[in-house]
Protein backbone atom coordinates (compact mmCIF):
# COMPACT_ATOMS: atom_id res chain seq x y z
CA UNK A 1 0.00 0.00 0.00
CA UNK A 2 1.12 3.56 -0.88
CA UNK A 3 2.14 5.61 2.06
CA UNK A 4 -0.81 8.59 2.05
CA UNK A 5 0.24 11.96 0.16
CA UNK A 6 1.67 14.55 2.72
CA UNK A 7 0.53 17.04 0.00
CA UNK A 8 -2.49 19.17 1.81
CA UNK A 9 -3.81 20.61 -1.36
CA UNK A 10 -4.66 17.20 -2.64
CA UNK A 11 -7.61 14.87 -2.20
CA UNK A 12 -9.89 15.78 0.47
CA UNK A 13 -7.70 18.66 0.76
CA UNK A 14 -8.34 20.43 -1.93
CA UNK A 15 -12.57 20.57 -0.62
CA UNK A 16 -10.98 22.24 2.38
CA UNK A 17 -9.23 24.60 0.59
CA UNK A 18 -12.05 25.51 -1.10
CA UNK A 19 -14.17 25.94 2.30
CA UNK A 20 -11.37 27.99 3.43
CA UNK A 21 -11.32 30.30 0.24
CA UNK A 22 -14.30 31.04 0.49
CA UNK A 23 -14.16 31.90 4.35
CA UNK A 24 -11.19 34.14 3.15
CA UNK A 25 -13.13 35.68 0.37
CA UNK A 26 -16.41 36.36 2.99
CA UNK A 27 -14.52 37.81 5.39
CA UNK A 28 -11.80 40.02 4.08
CA UNK A 29 -14.74 41.55 1.84
CA UNK A 30 -16.97 41.98 5.19
CA UNK A 31 -13.62 43.23 6.85
CA UNK A 32 -13.36 46.01 4.08
CA UNK A 33 -17.01 47.24 4.05
CA UNK A 34 -17.12 47.26 7.56
CA UNK A 35 -13.76 49.73 8.06
CA UNK A 36 -14.62 51.79 5.01
CA UNK A 37 -18.14 52.54 6.00
CA UNK A 38 -18.39 52.49 9.56
CA UNK A 39 -15.13 51.71 11.13
CA UNK A 40 -15.74 54.19 14.47
CA UNK A 41 -18.81 52.40 15.44
CA UNK A 42 -17.62 49.32 16.67
CA UNK A 43 -13.36 49.40 16.55
CA UNK A 44 -12.72 46.37 18.26
CA UNK A 45 -15.35 44.30 16.53
CA UNK A 46 -13.94 45.76 12.98
CA UNK A 47 -10.23 45.14 13.94
CA UNK A 48 -11.12 41.56 15.15
CA UNK A 49 -12.67 41.07 11.56
CA UNK A 50 -9.94 42.63 9.92
CA UNK A 51 -7.86 39.52 11.75
CA UNK A 52 -10.11 37.14 11.42
CA UNK A 53 -9.92 38.01 7.54
CA UNK A 54 -6.25 37.66 7.33
CA UNK A 55 -6.34 34.67 9.15
CA UNK A 56 -8.42 32.62 6.71
CA UNK A 57 -6.28 33.78 3.91
CA UNK A 58 -3.04 32.77 5.27
CA UNK A 59 -4.89 29.56 6.29
CA UNK A 60 -5.86 28.94 2.69
CA UNK A 61 -2.53 29.76 0.98
CA UNK A 62 -0.85 27.57 3.88
CA UNK A 63 -3.02 24.65 3.05
CA UNK A 64 -2.84 25.45 -0.49
CA UNK A 65 1.22 25.06 -0.72
CA UNK A 66 1.42 28.38 -1.83
CA UNK A 67 5.06 30.61 -0.46
CA UNK A 68 8.03 29.24 0.87
CA UNK A 69 7.10 27.37 4.35
CA UNK A 70 3.19 26.57 3.78
CA UNK A 71 3.19 24.34 6.09
CA UNK A 72 4.58 26.25 8.72
CA UNK A 73 1.89 29.29 7.70
CA UNK A 74 -0.99 26.98 7.84
CA UNK A 75 -0.46 25.39 11.12
CA UNK A 76 0.14 29.03 12.61
CA UNK A 77 -3.04 30.39 10.77
CA UNK A 78 -5.21 27.42 11.46
CA UNK A 79 -4.02 27.13 15.73
CA UNK A 80 -4.79 31.22 15.68
CA UNK A 81 -8.02 30.31 14.37
CA UNK A 82 -8.50 27.57 17.15
CA UNK A 83 -7.41 29.97 19.58
CA UNK A 84 -9.05 32.90 18.23
CA UNK A 85 -13.03 31.12 18.41
CA UNK A 86 -12.85 29.64 21.17
CA UNK A 87 -10.99 33.18 22.98
CA UNK A 88 -13.94 35.24 21.07
CA UNK A 89 -16.62 32.45 21.52
CA UNK A 90 -16.15 32.71 25.39
CA UNK A 91 -15.86 35.88 25.37
CA UNK A 92 -18.39 37.36 23.82
CA UNK A 93 -21.15 34.56 25.32
CA UNK A 94 -19.70 35.62 28.75
CA UNK A 95 -20.04 39.35 27.61
CA UNK A 96 -21.58 40.57 24.86
CA UNK A 97 -21.25 44.04 25.21
CA UNK A 98 -18.02 43.89 24.72
CA UNK A 99 -18.04 43.54 21.13
CA UNK A 100 -21.55 45.62 19.59
CA UNK A 101 -21.52 44.12 16.18
CA UNK A 102 -20.92 40.11 15.36
CA UNK A 103 -18.09 38.68 13.86
CA UNK A 104 -17.70 35.53 12.74
CA UNK A 105 -15.86 34.37 16.09
CA UNK A 106 -18.83 35.51 18.02
CA UNK A 107 -20.69 32.89 19.65
CA UNK A 108 -18.44 30.26 18.66
CA UNK A 109 -19.12 31.21 14.94
CA UNK A 110 -22.98 30.35 15.38
CA UNK A 111 -24.26 32.96 12.73
CA UNK A 112 -22.22 30.84 10.16
CA UNK A 113 -23.64 27.41 11.05
CA UNK A 114 -20.85 26.80 13.43
CA UNK A 115 -18.59 26.49 10.60
CA UNK A 116 -15.62 28.61 12.55
CA UNK A 117 -15.99 26.37 15.08
CA UNK A 118 -15.55 23.13 13.23
CA UNK A 119 -13.04 24.57 10.74
CA UNK A 120 -9.76 24.67 12.97
CA UNK A 121 -10.21 21.20 14.01
CA UNK A 122 -10.68 19.68 10.50
CA UNK A 123 -7.78 21.87 9.28
CA UNK A 124 -5.22 20.70 12.21
CA UNK A 125 -6.19 16.96 11.91
CA UNK A 126 -5.59 17.41 8.13
CA UNK A 127 -2.46 18.72 8.40
CA UNK A 128 -1.43 16.10 11.14
CA UNK A 129 -2.83 13.54 8.82
CA UNK A 130 -0.93 15.14 5.74
CA UNK A 131 2.57 15.29 7.79
CA UNK A 132 6.10 14.04 6.20
CA UNK A 133 6.61 10.35 8.17
CA UNK A 134 9.93 8.29 7.82
CA UNK B 1 -36.04 42.71 -6.74
CA UNK B 2 -38.90 41.72 -9.14
CA UNK B 3 -39.23 38.37 -10.67
CA UNK B 4 -38.68 35.00 -10.10
CA UNK B 5 -35.09 35.01 -11.02
CA UNK B 6 -33.58 35.13 -7.38
CA UNK B 7 -35.36 32.18 -6.26
CA UNK B 8 -34.46 30.35 -9.69
CA UNK B 9 -30.94 31.20 -9.04
CA UNK B 10 -30.96 29.86 -5.23
CA UNK B 11 -33.07 26.58 -7.08
CA UNK B 12 -30.56 26.02 -9.60
CA UNK B 13 -27.39 26.71 -7.34
CA UNK B 14 -29.08 24.05 -4.81
CA UNK B 15 -29.14 21.78 -7.28
CA UNK B 16 -26.02 22.24 -8.65
CA UNK B 17 -24.51 21.36 -5.48
CA UNK B 18 -27.04 18.56 -4.81
CA UNK B 19 -25.77 16.65 -8.57
CA UNK B 20 -22.15 17.58 -7.74
CA UNK B 21 -23.08 15.50 -4.55
CA UNK B 22 -23.86 12.41 -6.40
CA UNK B 23 -20.71 12.76 -8.41
CA UNK B 24 -18.77 12.37 -5.96
CA UNK B 25 -20.66 9.45 -4.13
CA UNK B 26 -20.33 7.59 -7.41
CA UNK B 27 -17.01 8.82 -7.88
CA UNK B 28 -17.38 10.66 -11.03
CA UNK B 29 -15.18 12.98 -12.55
CA UNK B 30 -16.52 16.41 -13.79
CA UNK B 31 -17.90 16.69 -17.25
CA UNK B 32 -19.37 18.87 -20.05
CA UNK B 33 -22.92 18.30 -18.30
CA UNK B 34 -21.82 19.76 -15.12
CA UNK B 35 -19.77 22.66 -16.59
CA UNK B 36 -22.95 23.67 -18.99
CA UNK B 37 -25.07 23.17 -15.52
CA UNK B 38 -22.38 25.83 -14.20
CA UNK B 39 -22.44 28.33 -17.24
CA UNK B 40 -26.35 28.36 -16.96
CA UNK B 41 -26.36 29.36 -13.25
CA UNK B 42 -23.25 32.13 -14.37
CA UNK B 43 -25.34 33.74 -16.67
CA UNK B 44 -28.27 33.66 -14.66
CA UNK B 45 -25.99 35.36 -12.19
CA UNK B 46 -24.50 38.18 -14.65
CA UNK B 47 -28.60 38.81 -15.72
CA UNK B 48 -29.60 39.44 -12.12
CA UNK B 49 -26.50 42.00 -11.51
CA UNK B 50 -27.77 43.64 -14.65
CA UNK B 51 -31.32 43.60 -13.38
CA UNK B 52 -29.69 45.00 -9.74
CA UNK B 53 -27.92 47.54 -11.55
CA UNK B 54 -31.13 48.81 -13.45
CA UNK B 55 -33.85 48.59 -10.36
CA UNK B 56 -30.87 50.07 -7.87
CA UNK B 57 -32.03 53.39 -8.73
CA UNK B 58 -36.24 53.17 -7.52
CA UNK B 59 -35.32 51.91 -4.14
CA UNK B 60 -33.92 52.80 -1.07
CA UNK B 61 -30.64 51.18 -0.38
CA UNK B 62 -28.20 53.38 2.18
CA UNK B 63 -24.13 53.37 1.28
CA UNK B 64 -22.66 50.60 2.88
CA UNK B 65 -25.72 48.32 1.51
CA UNK B 66 -25.23 49.23 -1.74
CA UNK B 67 -21.54 48.04 -1.50
CA UNK B 68 -22.53 44.76 0.07
CA UNK B 69 -25.07 43.67 -2.41
CA UNK B 70 -22.78 44.45 -5.25
CA UNK B 71 -19.94 42.85 -3.39
CA UNK B 72 -21.78 39.76 -2.74
CA UNK B 73 -23.44 39.79 -6.91
CA UNK B 74 -19.49 40.21 -7.93
CA UNK B 75 -18.54 37.17 -5.89
CA UNK B 76 -21.61 35.32 -7.01
CA UNK B 77 -19.82 35.63 -10.34
CA UNK B 78 -16.00 34.45 -9.36
CA UNK B 79 -17.30 31.60 -7.10
CA UNK B 80 -18.25 29.26 -9.97
CA UNK B 81 -14.94 29.70 -12.51
CA UNK B 82 -12.04 30.03 -9.51
CA UNK B 83 -13.94 26.89 -8.34
CA UNK B 84 -13.48 24.90 -11.53
CA UNK B 85 -9.97 26.01 -11.90
CA UNK B 86 -9.21 24.90 -8.67
CA UNK B 87 -11.21 21.38 -8.98
CA UNK B 88 -10.14 20.36 -12.54
CA UNK B 89 -6.56 20.95 -11.79
CA UNK B 90 -6.51 17.33 -9.89
CA UNK B 91 -8.62 14.34 -10.47
CA UNK B 92 -10.09 13.19 -7.60
CA UNK B 93 -13.26 13.10 -4.96
CA UNK B 94 -11.73 15.64 -3.09
CA UNK B 95 -11.41 17.68 -6.19
CA UNK B 96 -14.43 17.53 -7.60
CA UNK B 97 -16.13 18.49 -4.11
CA UNK B 98 -14.84 21.90 -4.77
CA UNK B 99 -17.67 22.37 -7.31
CA UNK B 100 -20.01 21.14 -4.20
CA UNK B 101 -18.59 23.75 -2.08
CA UNK B 102 -18.35 26.79 -5.20
CA UNK B 103 -22.40 25.80 -5.46
CA UNK B 104 -23.60 26.08 -1.64
CA UNK B 105 -21.80 29.50 -1.74
CA UNK B 106 -23.49 30.29 -4.98
CA UNK B 107 -26.99 29.76 -3.16
CA UNK B 108 -25.26 31.56 -0.13
CA UNK B 109 -24.78 34.67 -2.14
CA UNK B 110 -28.39 34.71 -3.12
CA UNK B 111 -29.76 34.50 -0.33
CA UNK B 112 -27.92 37.00 0.66
CA UNK B 113 -28.50 39.45 -2.05
CA UNK B 114 -32.50 38.91 -1.65
CA UNK B 115 -31.88 39.76 1.87
CA UNK B 116 -29.94 42.77 1.60
CA UNK B 117 -32.39 44.14 -1.15
CA UNK B 118 -35.18 46.02 0.24
CA UNK B 119 -38.40 44.66 0.00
Amino acid sequence: MSRPSTSTSAGLGRALVAVYGVFALAATARSLVQLATKAGEAPLAYALSAVAALVYVAATLGLAEVGPDPRRLAWAAVGFELVGVLTVGTLTVLDPELFPDATVWSDYGAGYGWLPLVLPFVGIAWLWHTRARD
Amino acid sequence: MDGPLPLVLLAASLLFAAVVLVYVVLDRTPDWGLLGFAAVIEALTLVLLVVAAVQVGDVDLSGGGLVTLFGYLVAGLVLLPIGFVWSLAERSRGATAVLMVAGLAQAFVVVRVMQVWPS
